[in-house]
């Protein structure tokens, strides 16, 4: 009589590693990081929202009354629609401004490799220390654009003006970040099969009309990708702000409202509840662009 | 006879010097400072910027005496208040040293340390020693570091607000002829508002005009200001307490006790006509003002493109009179109060946090950087006013050769601590537990009516409202309320 043996204990690796396991095992740390440094600041958050708290004391709970004191902010709701403005200008410029650089250094130029290092350097320079320079670069009387101007014989022009400064402020942003478009796009563009456009060419296609019907849609995910991205950033944008004018001149925008509210008057309830709007709002809009960017990725029959 | 007269002048230069050196004794020195236990490193905050760091030396000083690292971290002065209010309601007590300015020092009030406590118990001639040191200092100032009559913290720096002419300009023949010539009065110094717009416009002119018969080859402004978005609270401060008014009136009974904070039809009225004021200035400024901070006016007046500034804190003189050297050969600043006579007014003070693992070297380190050997360094090589009067009436800035700008300076603060003395300690801003963020509110309120982007009434609304809605949330003490 032979016996049989034991079914032997499977080692905790052996365990972390088995098929039904190991999708857990490389997804646990980055859930519990993201849910300490992402889900509990923002639950603590949406906790404060409904308290006033200015950091003395116990919080105390005030229901919606931060939600109702909102929605009758003309300051808040002033930063809310500018922070659209921005978000509006800024993405149209760098997907048009980007496609356009993109499909030009898609071809072989004399110093292309300079000229796409050099493209990057904006992407390099920490946001803050940009926006010092743009400051100082614009100012009114000591400002090097307007020294340039006289110089030529124009006149000196206000870059700051309460009426213009929101589109300077979205300037600064765009000559920070369309390098980020173009590269990503002109990766896209690197990576569209040859035989496709050689097949339309010889069908007789020509620029625009191939640019409409192929280079488009197959770049589109791209573009979805870069609007995504280029949302999430834009409704926190912030460093700009702090160099130049510090929300003033009608420059206020939704995270600077917040900041201001949260760590300089130190209203930690209504600043929670500015935040836990600016987050829905995030959220909403990512979904919907996730949404058209699946539809974009799906295979056409 | 003569052997008399010898004795007696011996005797007289023994007495003067037994007097001289009493009094240099009775200021406080490093030399005062007991040896000190606990070695804890003490941490503080310095503001950014080169001045600033001149200061550092003369902190270090006190390592050297008493063997306690002092730790200095540099922050630009607008990020001061949020870094450290954060550290005082955590109860960290990362800070030793609180760097306040003295709006916000009834506000941190319960977590800094009554300074007499502490001379009371480190200080061998207990809280004599402290008074006696304080009687050199400018009771104004004193006052606005005080929270319900207790010294809590001791000035490092001076910040009143002072009004700039160009000296070297209103001193100009020519310009005081076409002046008078258009205006029918002499050209001096203004101390009313009519009498500043008429300059303000007087000074205003084109490139290619002239300007004590040259020809100006930039634009020149009548005026310069700071309408940004940083501190826009101080220079209406200066209009509202130059009429009289405040942000809030400060009810007391008749024993003097607060009894209640109200904002009357009064201050909203005075606010409205002060930024209305303000606004109005703006046209004979360059459109740059808008988003400007001190540093910009600063630059106007050292390169000679504004004439009057009617609204910068004193200590930026020294600095502004360097750049003005430098671009403009003759050029001269002139320091006047500004219209109404009550500037903005306080210090850059330090103050001993009760959160501190050595409060006895923290206390030294007050004592010793609003001492009148560190005042004297802060002032001479730094420019930086100190709240010393002793400092002030050196006789050695007053000599003629020195006066220009350091004599100037000090005399400016002497006159207008005097002037003001007796209101002070009843402006809103010192007494309440609301004033950091109440003053940080009124900077982004106003400079939205400065630039348009609300009327003057919607901002003294806002400001009415929010000014009642943070001070409920934040000073328990005392209740707040509108007067409709």
């Amino acid at each position: 009589m032979s016996s049989q043996p034991l079914p032997r204990k499977p080692t905790i690796w052996e365990t972390l590693t088995n098929e039904k396991n190991f999708k857990w095992t490389l997804l646990i740390p980055l859930l519990l990081l993201l849910a300490i440094f992402m889900l509990y600041p923002l639950l603590y958050s949406f906790y404060f929202s409904f308290h006033d708290w200015g950091m003395q004391g116990a919080p105390t709970f005030s229901g919606l009354n931060n939600f109702r004191q909102l929605v009758n902010d003309r300051g808040f709701l002033l930063a809310f629609g500018r922070t659209l403005e921005v978000l509006v200008i800024c993405i149209a410029v760098e997907i048009l401004l980007g496609l356009a650089l993109a499909m030009m250094w898609n071809r072989e130029f004399p110093g292309q490799n300079v000229v796409r290092g050099l493209a990057l350097l904006p992407l390099l320079v920490a946001p803050l220390i940009l926006s010092l320079l743009w400051n100082f670069m614009m100012d009114f009387d000591f400002g090097m654009f307007n020294q340039i101007l006289q110089a030529v014989g124009l006149r000196k022009v206000y870059w700051w003006a309460p009426k213009m400064a929101l589109y300077t402020i979205c300037a600064i942003t765009i000559w920070q970040w369309l390098p980020f478009s173009v590269f990503v796009l002109l990766a896209g563009l690197k990576g569209l099969p040859k035989d496709v456009f050689e097949a339309a060419k010889v069908d007789g296609a020509r620029g625009w009309y191939t640019f409409r019907r192929l280079t488009l849609p197959m770049l589109t995910p791209l573009i979805m990708i870069i609007i995504v991205l280029r949302s999430m950033w834009l409704i926190r944008l912030f460093d700009p702000l702090f160099g130049t004018t510090r929300g003033g001149v009608n420059t206020e925008l939704l995270d600077w409202i917040t900041y201001r509210t949260a760590f300089v008057m130190f209203d930690i309830g209504y600043g929670s509840a500015m935040a836990i709007v600016s987050w829905a709002f995030t959220m909403i809009l990512c979904m919907l662009m996730f949404r058209q960017l699946m539809k974009a990725l799906k295979p056409k029959e | 006879m003569r052997k008399g007269f010898a004795i007696l002048v011996c005797v007289l230069c023994l007495v003067a010097l037994v007097a001289s050196t009493a009094a240099a004794q009775a200021k406080f020195g490093l030399n005062d400072i007991p040896t000190i236990k606990n070695k804890k490193a003490l941490n503080l905050i310095i503001e950014t910027g080169e001045n600033h760091t001149k200061a550092i030396p003369a902190i270090q000083e006190f390592t050297k005496k008493t063997g306690v690292q002092v730790n200095v971290e540099r922050v630009a002065s607008s990020g001061v208040y949020g870094k450290e209010n954060v550290e005082l309601m955590a109860g960290t007590g990362f800070y030793d040293l609180v760097y306040v300015e003295t709006a916000w020092t009834t506000e941190w009030s319960d977590y800094l340390y009554p300074l007499m406590d502490l001379a009371k118990k480190y200080d061998p001639k207990k809280e004599a020693g402290l008074k006696a040191d304080l009687a050199f200092m400018s009771p104004s100032i004193l006052v606005c570091g005080q929270a319900y009559g207790q010294q809590m913290v001791l000035p490092f720096y001076t910040f009143d607000m002072v009004m700039w002419i160009r000296q070297d300009v209103y001193d100009d023949p020519t310009e005081k002829a076409n002046y008078k010539a258009k205006y029918g009065a002499e050209l001096k110094a203004p101390t009313t508002l009519d009498q500043l717009h008429k300059q303000a416009a007087f000074f205003t002119r084109k490139k290619g005009d002239k300007l004590k018969g040259q020809v100006l080859n930039h634009d020149l402004y009548g005026l310069s200001m700071q309408a940004g978005a940083y501190q826009t609270n101080d220079e209406t401060s200066a209009r509202l307490w130059g009429m009289g008014s405040d942000w809030v009136t400060v009810v007391r009974d008749s024993a003097g006790k607060i009894k209640e904070f109200v904002i009357t039809k009064a201050n909203k009225q005075a606010l409205k006509d002060a930024i209305t004021e303000y606004k109005q200035d703006l046209q004979w400024d360059s459109p740059g003002a808008l988003t400007a901070n001190f540093d910009f006016v600063v630059a106007q007046m050292g390169n000679g493109n504004a004439i009057i500034c009617p609204t910068i804190w004193a200590n930026c003189t020294t600095w502004a009179n360097g750049i003005l050297q430098e671009k403009v050969p003759g050029g001269k600043i002139g320091m006047y109060p500004t219209v109404g006579g009550h500037p903005y007014t306080g210090a850059w003070s330090y103050g001993v946090s009760k959160k501190t693992k050595n409060p006895e070297a923290a206390y030294w380190l007050v004592r010793w950087i609003a001492s009148y050997d560190c005042a004297k360094i802060v002032f001479n090589d730094v420019g930086l006013p100190p709240g010393r009067i002793d400092v002030l009436e050196d006789p050695e800035i007053h000599k003629p050769a020195n006066y220009y700008p350091l004599g100037m300076v000090a005399d400016y603060h002497i006159n207008i601590w005097k002037a003001t003395a007796k209101d002070v300690g009843n402006y809103w801003y010192f007494n309440t537990k609301a004033g950091g963020k109440v003053y940080d509110m009124q900077i982004y309120a106003v400079s939205k009516a400065l630039t348009g982007e609300q009327t003057i009434d919607q901002v003294v609304a806002e400001i009415t409202r929010q000014t009642l809605d943070l001070t409920t949330k934040f000073d328990k003490k005392y209740k707040i309320r509108e007067e409709k």
